[in-house]
Protein backbone atom coordinates (compact mmCIF):
# COMPACT_ATOMS: atom_id res chain seq x y z
CA UNK A 1 0.00 0.00 0.00
CA UNK A 2 1.33 3.52 -1.34
CA UNK A 3 0.09 6.44 -0.18
CA UNK A 4 0.32 10.19 -0.89
CA UNK A 5 -1.37 13.22 1.05
CA UNK A 6 -1.80 16.85 0.22
CA UNK A 7 -3.30 19.75 2.06
CA UNK A 8 -6.62 20.59 0.18
CA UNK A 9 -9.98 21.56 0.56
CA UNK A 10 -9.13 22.77 4.12
CA UNK A 11 -8.06 19.50 5.42
CA UNK A 12 -5.72 16.51 4.33
CA UNK A 13 -6.31 14.68 1.60
CA UNK A 14 -5.17 11.26 1.30
CA UNK A 15 -4.75 8.98 -1.46
CA UNK A 16 -3.97 5.28 -1.16
CA UNK A 17 -3.50 2.89 -3.98
CA UNK A 18 -2.00 -0.56 -3.98
CA UNK A 19 0.27 -0.62 -6.74
CA UNK A 20 4.00 0.31 -5.97
CA UNK A 21 5.54 2.59 -8.84
CA UNK A 22 2.29 5.08 -9.53
CA UNK A 23 2.64 7.68 -6.99
CA UNK A 24 3.26 10.46 -9.24
CA UNK A 25 0.12 8.40 -11.10
CA UNK A 26 -1.91 10.42 -8.44
CA UNK A 27 -1.05 13.71 -9.82
CA UNK A 28 -4.29 13.76 -11.72
CA UNK A 29 -6.58 12.55 -9.06
CA UNK A 30 -4.99 15.81 -6.84
CA UNK A 31 -5.39 17.94 -9.75
CA UNK A 32 -9.25 17.16 -10.02
CA UNK A 33 -9.69 17.84 -6.03
CA UNK A 34 -7.77 21.50 -6.66
CA UNK A 35 -9.92 22.03 -9.69
CA UNK A 36 -12.94 21.20 -7.13
CA UNK A 37 -11.01 23.56 -4.46
CA UNK A 38 -11.01 26.37 -7.10
CA UNK A 39 -14.43 26.36 -8.19
CA UNK A 40 -15.79 25.99 -4.69
CA UNK A 41 -14.14 27.70 -2.06
CA UNK A 42 -15.39 30.18 -0.21
CA UNK A 43 -12.27 31.01 1.16
CA UNK A 44 -11.44 32.19 -2.19
CA UNK A 45 -12.70 35.28 -3.41
CA UNK A 46 -12.40 34.56 -6.87
CA UNK A 47 -13.84 31.01 -6.50
CA UNK A 48 -16.98 30.33 -9.32
CA UNK A 49 -19.16 29.72 -5.59
CA UNK A 50 -17.92 33.38 -4.55
CA UNK A 51 -18.91 34.69 -7.93
CA UNK A 52 -22.45 32.74 -7.58
CA UNK A 53 -22.83 34.42 -4.31
CA UNK A 54 -22.39 37.57 -5.46
CA UNK A 55 -24.03 38.09 -8.48
CA UNK A 56 -26.51 34.61 -9.13
CA UNK A 57 -29.74 37.18 -7.57
CA UNK A 58 -28.45 39.96 -10.18
CA UNK A 59 -28.22 38.46 -13.30
CA UNK A 60 -27.63 34.63 -14.72
CA UNK A 61 -24.17 33.19 -14.42
CA UNK A 62 -22.30 30.49 -16.18
CA UNK A 63 -20.94 27.58 -14.06
CA UNK A 64 -18.42 24.64 -14.57
CA UNK A 65 -20.40 21.22 -15.32
CA UNK A 66 -19.37 20.08 -11.82
CA UNK A 67 -20.68 23.33 -10.17
CA UNK A 68 -23.52 22.67 -11.71
CA UNK A 69 -23.67 18.94 -10.58
CA UNK A 70 -22.53 19.58 -6.79
CA UNK A 71 -25.98 22.32 -7.00
CA UNK A 72 -28.05 19.77 -8.38
CA UNK A 73 -27.47 17.00 -6.37
CA UNK A 74 -27.89 19.50 -3.42
CA UNK A 75 -31.01 20.93 -4.93
CA UNK A 76 -31.90 16.82 -4.48
CA UNK A 77 -31.26 16.10 -1.52
CA UNK A 78 -32.57 19.27 0.40
CA UNK A 79 -36.19 18.00 -1.14
CA UNK A 80 -35.61 14.51 -0.46
CA UNK A 81 -35.09 15.75 3.76
CA UNK A 82 -37.55 18.45 3.86
CA UNK A 83 -35.24 21.06 3.90
CA UNK A 84 -32.75 19.79 6.63
CA UNK A 85 -29.91 19.83 3.95
CA UNK A 86 -29.49 23.13 2.68
CA UNK A 87 -26.35 24.92 1.38
CA UNK A 88 -27.63 28.41 1.81
CA UNK A 89 -26.13 28.66 5.28
CA UNK A 90 -22.66 30.06 4.55
CA UNK A 91 -23.74 33.57 6.63
CA UNK A 92 -24.73 31.59 9.43
CA UNK A 93 -20.95 30.58 9.64
CA UNK A 94 -19.52 34.08 8.55
CA UNK A 95 -21.16 35.20 11.55
CA UNK A 96 -19.90 33.00 13.72
CA UNK A 97 -16.42 33.62 12.90
CA UNK A 98 -15.97 30.47 10.80
CA UNK A 99 -15.72 31.44 7.82
CA UNK A 100 -14.43 35.02 5.67
CA UNK A 101 -16.70 37.51 5.05
CA UNK A 102 -16.92 37.76 1.23
CA UNK A 103 -19.76 39.99 0.77
CA UNK A 104 -22.05 42.41 3.31
CA UNK A 105 -24.96 40.84 3.44
CA UNK A 106 -26.73 42.28 6.59
CA UNK A 107 -29.46 44.00 4.43
CA UNK A 108 -30.42 41.01 2.14
CA UNK A 109 -33.26 38.04 3.11
CA UNK A 110 -31.26 35.04 2.09
CA UNK A 111 -32.90 32.51 0.41
CA UNK A 112 -31.38 28.99 0.12
CA UNK A 113 -30.19 26.42 -2.21
CA UNK A 114 -34.37 25.61 -3.32
CA UNK A 115 -34.15 29.44 -4.80
CA UNK A 116 -31.41 28.47 -7.68
CA UNK A 117 -33.01 28.17 -11.05
CA UNK A 118 -31.16 26.09 -13.76
CA UNK A 119 -31.86 28.24 -17.44
CA UNK A 120 -29.26 26.11 -19.02
CA UNK A 121 -27.46 22.97 -17.73
CA UNK A 122 -24.40 24.92 -16.76
CA UNK A 123 -26.31 28.31 -16.34
CA UNK A 124 -27.82 29.58 -13.33
CA UNK A 125 -29.79 31.88 -11.42
CA UNK A 126 -30.82 32.91 -7.64
CA UNK A 127 -34.57 33.99 -7.01
CA UNK A 128 -33.02 35.35 -3.99
CA UNK A 129 -29.84 36.91 -2.63
CA UNK A 130 -27.91 33.57 -1.10
CA UNK A 131 -25.03 32.97 0.59
CA UNK A 132 -23.81 29.42 -0.33
CA UNK A 133 -21.53 27.31 1.35
CA UNK A 134 -20.76 24.46 -0.37
CA UNK A 135 -18.71 22.53 3.02
CA UNK A 136 -20.68 20.24 3.76
CA UNK A 137 -20.68 18.40 0.27
CA UNK A 138 -17.75 19.84 -1.90
CA UNK A 139 -15.53 17.16 -0.23
CA UNK A 140 -17.60 14.35 -0.36
CA UNK A 141 -18.07 15.36 -4.39
CA UNK A 142 -13.91 15.71 -4.50
CA UNK A 143 -13.28 12.48 -3.44
CA UNK A 144 -16.00 10.69 -5.98
CA UNK A 145 -13.97 12.73 -9.00
CA UNK A 146 -10.91 11.75 -7.68
CA UNK A 147 -12.30 8.18 -7.69
CA UNK A 148 -13.28 8.66 -11.11
CA UNK A 149 -10.28 9.87 -12.24
CA UNK A 150 -8.25 6.99 -10.66
CA UNK A 151 -10.09 4.36 -12.39
CA UNK A 152 -9.84 6.18 -15.81
CA UNK A 153 -6.48 6.12 -15.44
CA UNK A 154 -6.30 2.41 -15.44
CA UNK A 155 -5.70 1.97 -11.76
CA UNK A 156 -7.87 -1.19 -10.01
CA UNK A 157 -7.74 -0.54 -6.28
CA UNK A 158 -7.53 2.39 -4.46
CA UNK A 159 -8.78 4.77 -1.33
CA UNK A 160 -9.45 8.43 -1.42
CA UNK A 161 -9.88 9.79 2.22
CA UNK A 162 -10.41 13.82 2.14
CA UNK A 163 -9.88 14.36 6.08
CA UNK A 164 -11.82 11.91 7.07
CA UNK A 165 -14.77 11.25 4.10
CA UNK A 166 -13.73 8.51 2.50
CA UNK A 167 -14.28 6.06 -0.70
CA UNK A 168 -12.99 2.66 -1.35
CA UNK A 169 -12.98 0.86 -4.99
CA UNK A 170 -11.55 -2.09 -5.87
CA UNK A 171 -12.05 -6.22 -5.60
CA UNK A 172 -10.81 -6.13 -2.06
CA UNK A 173 -13.36 -5.38 1.17
CA UNK A 174 -10.68 -2.79 3.42
CA UNK A 175 -11.43 -2.06 7.04
CA UNK A 176 -12.66 0.81 8.20
CA UNK A 177 -11.54 2.52 11.73
CA UNK A 178 -13.35 5.73 12.74
CA UNK A 179 -12.16 7.93 15.66
CA UNK A 180 -13.81 7.54 19.07
CA UNK A 181 -15.79 10.64 19.46
CA UNK A 182 -14.69 10.44 23.18
CA UNK A 183 -11.16 10.20 22.53
CA UNK A 184 -10.36 11.17 18.52
CA UNK A 185 -6.83 9.43 19.02
CA UNK A 186 -8.61 6.10 19.51
CA UNK A 187 -10.25 4.33 16.54
CA UNK A 188 -13.05 1.96 16.22
CA UNK A 189 -12.94 -0.95 13.74
CA UNK A 190 -16.57 -0.32 12.45
CA UNK A 191 -16.35 -3.37 9.56
CA UNK A 192 -15.24 -3.77 6.11
CA UNK A 193 -16.27 -1.72 3.20
CA UNK A 194 -15.85 -2.81 -0.53
CA UNK A 195 -16.64 0.02 -3.50
CA UNK A 196 -18.27 2.70 -1.41
CA UNK A 197 -17.75 6.00 0.84
CA UNK A 198 -18.12 6.65 4.42
CA UNK A 199 -18.73 10.14 5.86
CA UNK A 200 -18.88 11.66 9.52
CA UNK A 201 -20.14 14.67 10.98
CA UNK A 202 -18.67 15.48 14.76
CA UNK A 203 -17.63 18.01 16.88
CA UNK A 204 -14.25 16.46 19.06
CA UNK A 205 -12.21 18.80 16.86
CA UNK A 206 -14.44 21.95 17.02
CA UNK A 207 -14.90 21.27 20.65
CA UNK A 208 -11.16 20.81 21.07
CA UNK A 209 -10.26 23.98 19.24
CA UNK A 210 -12.83 25.81 21.01
CA UNK A 211 -15.06 26.58 17.63
CA UNK A 212 -18.66 27.01 17.76
CA UNK A 213 -20.48 24.40 16.16
CA UNK A 214 -20.28 24.22 12.13
CA UNK A 215 -23.60 22.02 11.95
CA UNK A 216 -26.17 24.26 11.22
CA UNK A 217 -29.75 24.23 11.20
CA UNK A 218 -31.47 25.74 8.47
CA UNK A 219 -34.92 25.65 9.50
CA UNK A 220 -34.70 28.16 12.36
CA UNK A 221 -34.44 31.46 13.23
CA UNK A 222 -33.72 31.06 16.54
CA UNK A 223 -30.09 32.61 17.55
CA UNK A 224 -30.16 29.64 20.14
CA UNK A 225 -30.65 26.80 18.03
CA UNK A 226 -28.89 27.80 14.67
CA UNK A 227 -25.68 25.97 16.27
CA UNK A 228 -26.54 22.26 17.07
CA UNK A 229 -24.19 21.08 19.32
CA UNK A 230 -24.08 17.46 20.33
CA UNK A 231 -21.61 14.34 21.21
CA UNK A 232 -20.71 11.38 19.46
CA UNK A 233 -20.72 10.88 15.82
CA UNK A 234 -22.59 10.44 12.88
CA UNK A 235 -21.30 8.43 10.10
CA UNK A 236 -23.41 8.21 6.82
CA UNK A 237 -22.40 5.03 4.66
CA UNK A 238 -23.22 5.32 0.74
CA UNK A 239 -22.33 4.42 -2.37
CA UNK A 240 -20.90 7.73 -3.04
CA UNK A 241 -18.84 10.14 -1.12
CA UNK A 242 -21.00 12.95 -2.05
CA UNK A 243 -24.25 11.33 -0.39
CA UNK A 244 -22.24 10.18 2.29
CA UNK A 245 -21.07 13.59 2.99
CA UNK A 246 -24.10 15.29 2.90
CA UNK A 247 -26.27 13.16 4.74
CA UNK A 248 -24.39 13.22 7.98
CA UNK A 249 -25.93 16.62 7.94
CA UNK A 250 -29.68 15.00 7.72
CA UNK A 251 -28.94 12.31 10.22
CA UNK A 252 -26.93 14.40 12.54
CA UNK A 253 -29.73 16.95 12.47
CA UNK A 254 -32.64 14.46 12.57
CA UNK A 255 -30.91 11.83 14.90
CA UNK A 256 -32.86 9.10 13.02
CA UNK A 257 -31.10 6.76 11.68
CA UNK A 258 -34.85 5.43 9.72
CA UNK A 259 -34.83 8.67 7.73
CA UNK A 260 -36.74 8.31 5.01
CA UNK A 261 -33.91 10.34 2.94
CA UNK A 262 -31.66 7.73 3.77
CA UNK A 263 -33.38 4.99 2.38
CA UNK A 264 -34.40 7.22 -0.37
CA UNK A 265 -30.72 7.18 -1.57
CA UNK A 266 -29.64 3.99 -0.20
CA UNK A 267 -27.48 5.21 2.45
CA UNK A 268 -26.99 3.31 5.91
CA UNK A 269 -26.30 4.95 9.75
CA UNK A 270 -23.74 4.58 12.25
CA UNK A 271 -23.91 6.63 15.66
CA UNK A 272 -21.32 6.42 17.76
CA UNK A 273 -22.63 7.57 21.26
CA UNK A 274 -20.48 8.81 23.96
CA UNK B 1 -21.32 -1.73 -2.56
CA UNK B 2 -20.49 -4.51 -0.18
CA UNK B 3 -20.59 -3.09 3.17
CA UNK B 4 -20.45 -5.36 6.33
CA UNK B 5 -20.44 -3.89 9.71
CA UNK B 6 -19.12 -5.41 12.54
CA UNK B 7 -21.85 -6.52 15.35
CA UNK B 8 -21.96 -3.73 17.04
CA UNK B 9 -22.23 -1.43 14.85
CA UNK B 10 -25.59 -3.20 13.42
CA UNK B 11 -27.00 -1.89 16.67
CA UNK B 12 -24.90 1.89 16.03
CA UNK B 13 -23.04 1.38 19.62
CA UNK B 14 -19.58 1.93 19.59
CA UNK B 15 -18.38 -1.08 21.80
CA UNK B 16 -14.05 -1.97 22.01
CA UNK B 17 -12.02 -3.87 23.95
CA UNK B 18 -8.87 -3.13 22.30
CA UNK B 19 -8.78 0.34 20.84
CA UNK B 20 -6.24 1.20 18.46
CA UNK B 21 -4.01 4.52 18.34
CA UNK B 22 -3.88 7.03 15.64
CA UNK B 23 -0.42 7.80 15.62
CA UNK B 24 1.96 8.14 12.63
CA UNK B 25 2.24 7.92 8.89
CA UNK B 26 4.80 8.44 6.71
CA UNK B 27 3.42 9.00 3.37
CA UNK B 28 6.23 9.83 0.90
CA UNK B 29 10.59 10.38 1.63
CA UNK B 30 12.13 13.61 0.32
CA UNK B 31 13.41 11.65 -2.60
CA UNK B 32 9.98 10.96 -3.45
CA UNK B 33 8.97 14.63 -3.08
CA UNK B 34 11.43 15.65 -5.42
CA UNK B 35 10.35 13.78 -8.10
CA UNK B 36 6.77 14.12 -7.59
CA UNK B 37 7.56 18.21 -7.89
CA UNK B 38 10.60 17.91 -10.50
CA UNK B 39 10.42 14.63 -12.55
CA UNK B 40 13.61 14.01 -13.71
CA UNK B 41 15.69 17.01 -13.02
CA UNK B 42 18.10 17.06 -10.46
CA UNK B 43 18.03 18.71 -7.63
CA UNK B 44 20.68 20.75 -5.85
CA UNK B 45 20.66 21.23 -1.44
CA UNK B 46 20.88 24.46 -1.12
CA UNK B 47 21.24 25.35 2.73
CA UNK B 48 20.71 29.07 3.92
CA UNK B 49 21.44 30.40 7.05
CA UNK B 50 18.17 32.25 8.95
CA UNK B 51 18.77 35.33 10.50
CA UNK B 52 16.88 36.43 13.29
CA UNK B 53 15.42 39.41 11.29
CA UNK B 54 14.45 36.89 8.66
CA UNK B 55 12.93 33.98 11.71
CA UNK B 56 11.07 37.23 12.95
CA UNK B 57 9.27 38.34 9.60
CA UNK B 58 8.91 34.35 8.78
CA UNK B 59 7.22 34.63 12.72
CA UNK B 60 5.13 37.44 12.39
CA UNK B 61 3.94 36.07 8.92
CA UNK B 62 2.76 32.80 9.77
CA UNK B 63 2.18 32.87 13.81
CA UNK B 64 4.30 29.97 13.80
CA UNK B 65 7.01 30.03 16.64
CA UNK B 66 8.42 26.62 16.32
CA UNK B 67 11.98 28.20 14.34
CA UNK B 68 12.48 27.48 10.86
CA UNK B 69 15.33 25.53 10.04
CA UNK B 70 17.57 26.83 6.33
CA UNK B 71 18.82 23.15 5.93
CA UNK B 72 16.43 21.27 4.09
CA UNK B 73 15.96 23.68 0.97
CA UNK B 74 16.74 22.55 -2.47
CA UNK B 75 17.15 24.05 -5.70
CA UNK B 76 16.83 23.63 -9.47
CA UNK B 77 18.72 24.41 -12.42
CA UNK B 78 16.15 26.28 -13.97
CA UNK B 79 15.47 28.37 -10.30
CA UNK B 80 12.54 25.79 -9.05
CA UNK B 81 12.77 25.21 -5.32
CA UNK B 82 11.38 22.54 -3.09
CA UNK B 83 11.52 23.44 1.15
CA UNK B 84 10.79 21.41 3.81
CA UNK B 85 9.42 22.18 6.78
CA UNK B 86 7.38 21.01 9.93
CA UNK B 87 4.79 22.36 11.75
CA UNK B 88 4.69 21.28 15.62
CA UNK B 89 0.89 21.95 16.86
CA UNK B 90 -0.49 21.28 20.08
CA UNK B 91 -1.93 17.74 18.92
CA UNK B 92 0.11 16.49 15.76
CA UNK B 93 3.83 16.67 14.33
CA UNK B 94 3.73 17.33 9.96
CA UNK B 95 6.61 17.55 7.64
CA UNK B 96 5.70 18.86 5.02
CA UNK B 97 6.84 20.12 1.57
CA UNK B 98 6.34 23.06 -0.68
CA UNK B 99 7.32 23.42 -4.53
CA UNK B 100 8.02 26.62 -5.96
CA UNK B 101 8.03 26.75 -9.49
CA UNK B 102 10.73 29.48 -11.44
CA UNK B 103 7.88 32.11 -11.64
CA UNK B 104 7.14 31.96 -7.99
CA UNK B 105 4.00 29.92 -8.15
CA UNK B 106 3.31 27.51 -5.46
CA UNK B 107 3.22 23.92 -7.32
CA UNK B 108 1.89 22.22 -4.56
CA UNK B 109 2.05 20.85 -0.69
CA UNK B 110 3.07 17.57 -0.22
CA UNK B 111 2.60 16.11 3.41
CA UNK B 112 5.45 13.61 4.24
CA UNK B 113 4.82 12.41 7.64
CA UNK B 114 1.99 13.10 9.93
CA UNK B 115 2.33 12.15 13.30
CA UNK B 116 -0.88 12.24 15.63
CA UNK B 117 -0.64 12.80 19.68
CA UNK B 118 -1.38 14.13 22.63
CA UNK B 119 0.04 17.64 23.19
CA UNK B 120 2.05 16.97 25.84
CA UNK B 121 4.07 14.40 23.59
CA UNK B 122 4.15 16.22 20.51
CA UNK B 123 5.73 19.21 23.22
CA UNK B 124 8.44 16.82 23.60
CA UNK B 125 11.79 17.74 21.64
CA UNK B 126 12.97 13.71 22.51
CA UNK B 127 9.29 12.69 21.24
CA UNK B 128 9.52 14.18 18.22
CA UNK B 129 13.55 12.99 17.61
CA UNK B 130 12.49 9.92 16.92
CA UNK B 131 10.59 10.13 13.93
CA UNK B 132 13.10 12.52 12.37
CA UNK B 133 14.88 10.77 9.16
CA UNK B 134 12.67 7.96 9.67
CA UNK B 135 11.18 6.20 5.85
CA UNK B 136 8.02 4.62 4.87
CA UNK B 137 10.36 1.56 5.63
CA UNK B 138 10.65 2.02 9.44
CA UNK B 139 8.28 0.39 11.14
CA UNK B 140 8.74 2.45 14.56
CA UNK B 141 5.55 3.94 15.82
CA UNK B 142 4.27 3.04 12.01
CA UNK B 143 0.85 1.00 12.25
CA UNK B 144 1.17 -0.17 8.78
CA UNK B 145 -2.42 -1.50 8.75
CA UNK B 146 -4.37 1.60 9.79
CA UNK B 147 -5.41 3.08 6.01
CA UNK B 148 -8.58 3.81 6.08
CA UNK B 149 -9.29 6.52 8.82
CA UNK B 150 -12.98 7.98 8.95
CA UNK B 151 -13.83 10.94 11.49
CA UNK B 152 -15.02 14.29 11.51
CA UNK B 153 -12.61 16.56 9.37
CA UNK B 154 -9.51 17.60 10.58
CA UNK B 155 -8.06 20.61 9.33
CA UNK B 156 -4.75 21.64 7.76
CA UNK B 157 -4.79 25.35 9.29
CA UNK B 158 -0.91 24.55 10.64
CA UNK B 159 -0.20 23.52 7.26
CA UNK B 160 -1.70 27.13 5.61
CA UNK B 161 0.20 28.56 8.42
CA UNK B 162 3.58 26.72 7.83
CA UNK B 163 2.57 27.42 4.11
CA UNK B 164 2.28 31.58 4.76
CA UNK B 165 5.88 31.41 6.10
CA UNK B 166 7.50 29.75 3.76
CA UNK B 167 6.43 32.39 1.20
CA UNK B 168 8.01 34.94 3.14
CA UNK B 169 11.17 33.02 2.80
CA UNK B 170 10.78 32.36 -0.75
CA UNK B 171 9.84 36.29 -1.28
CA UNK B 172 12.62 37.86 1.46
CA UNK B 173 15.39 34.75 0.49
CA UNK B 174 15.51 32.73 -2.34
CA UNK B 175 13.55 34.60 -5.29
CA UNK B 176 16.27 36.63 -6.39
CA UNK B 177 19.60 33.72 -5.50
Amino acid sequence: MKARCQALLGTFVEISIEQDDSLISLDDAFKAIKQIQYLMSFHDPLSELNQINQHAHLKTVQVHPWTAEVLKIAQDIHQQSDGLFNCGIGHRLVAAGLLPRQLNLSTYQLGGIEDICFITPQTIHSKKPICLDLGGIAKGFAVDKAIDVLKASGIDSACVNAGGDLRVFGDTLRSIQIRNPSKPTQLIDIGTLKNGAIATSSLYFAQRDRLPSHIINPLTEDVQQIHVNFSGSFSVIAEECVYADALTKVLTLSNRHDHPCLHHFCAQAIKIAV
Amino acid sequence: MNWKPNSFAVLGLAMMSAPIIAHAKIYVSIEQVQNIFFPKQSLTKSPIVITEDLQEKMRVASSIRHPFQGNRIWKTANGGWLIVDEVVGKHEMITYAVGIAPNGSILGIEILEYVESYGYEVAEAQWRAQFVGKSAKDPIKLNQDIQNIGGATLSCKHITDGVKRVSVLYDLALKEK
